[in-house]
């Protein structure tokens, strides 16, 4: 019972990975407002950035997938 | 609920292995990766045939992928930049096509710990050689304390750091995604799925290798430049 209660811990890395993707794409669109024709390179930047910030929100689903599944 | 849950249990499991004609047994991700390069290496010869100086349509499709690619590694990387995109471009190939092979049925080869793992060593093999080869023994070890002495743990720890963040990083977005399909799919087999696999197999897939072959280039990139004015 108490894997499934760190597991739960676990997981709220997802929080931080949620907050900090949704500021970067606000910003996101505010720039791209301001200057439509850079629009390309501020998608690739984004998505870049986005990829490598959900990571942290993976790395707590594995540790929560490792508590569960090992006795 | 009963079969929900053996769903579950099934799809993080250890991919099982399969037994070649009763004699031994292999890794199922390696015998799809088999297929995979069969694959690769078929498309490879087949779209490569007759190539004129004049291009044809296929021809000239090709050469804007390369192209396309070559822009990107050249102004990644800077001055020696020719030697990586052949590797870089066929790693990138390679878990493109395992992270799409969901769609068919087959479980991707990435949800194995050990291919993301041996893809991650690989990478760090080529950032480390290729700082050590490029600026010389003596000149490549003191780049561990580069901008400040004060950096020299961080900068040895971020040996084992990024190669595992980029393992990592692969292999919790696949099995995530192979996992929320195996459960889709239980569920609510109807017509469902179509929409949610084309956000989990084909976008993920795709971004996901974007971003582990950029950040095998930056890091490349990092490695080789010194921060001389």
């Amino acid at each position: 019972m108490f894997a499934a209660i760190g597991a739960g811990i676990a997981v709220i890395t997802g929080v931080g990975a949620g907050i900090g993707i949704g500021i970067a794409t606000g910003k996101a669109s505010e720039a791209i407002a301001r200057q439509p024709e850079a629009s390309g390179k501020i998608t690739s930047a984004l998505l870049i950035g986005a990829a490598m910030a959900e990571a942290t929100a993976i790395y707590g689903l594995v540790v929560a997938l490792v508590i569960i599944f090992t006795k | 609920m009963e079969k929900l849950n053996s769903v579950l249990e099934e799809s993080i499991g250890v991919t099982p292995d399969v037994s070649i004609f009763g004699l031994f047994s292999v890794p199922k991700s390696v015998v799809v990766t088999w297929g995979v390069m069969a694959f690769l290496v078929l498309i490879s010869i087949l779209l490569t045939r007759n190539l004129k100086r004049i291009p044809s349509k296929r021809q000239m499709f090709l050469e804007t992928i390369i192209g396309s690619f070559d822009k990107f590694c050249k102004s990644n990387i800077g001055e020696h930049w020719r030697p990586y995109v052949p590797w870089l471009g066929t790693v990138g190939l390679y878990i493109l096509c395992c992270n799409l092979i969901g769609i068919l049925g087959i479980v991707p080869p990435t949800k194995d710990l050990n291919v993301t793992a041996a893809l991650a060593l690989l990478s760090m093999l080529l950032i480390y050689g290729s700082q050590m080869r490029y600026l010389g023994l003596s000149r490549g070890l003191k780049k561990f304390v580069e901008p400040i002495p004060f950096l020299l743990p961080l900068n040895i720890m971020e040996i084992a750091i990024r190669p595992l963040s980029l393992c990592m990083r692969l292999f919790g977005n696949i099995l995530a995604s192979f996992m929320i399909m195996e459960m889709i799919k239980c569920l609510m087999p109807a017509i469902v799925p179509v929409p949610c696999s084309i956000y989990f197999d084909l976008f993920d897939g795709t971004i996901q290798t974007i971003v582990f072959v950029f950040l095998t280039t930056l890091f490349v990139s990092e490695g080789i430049h010194t921060h001389e004015a």
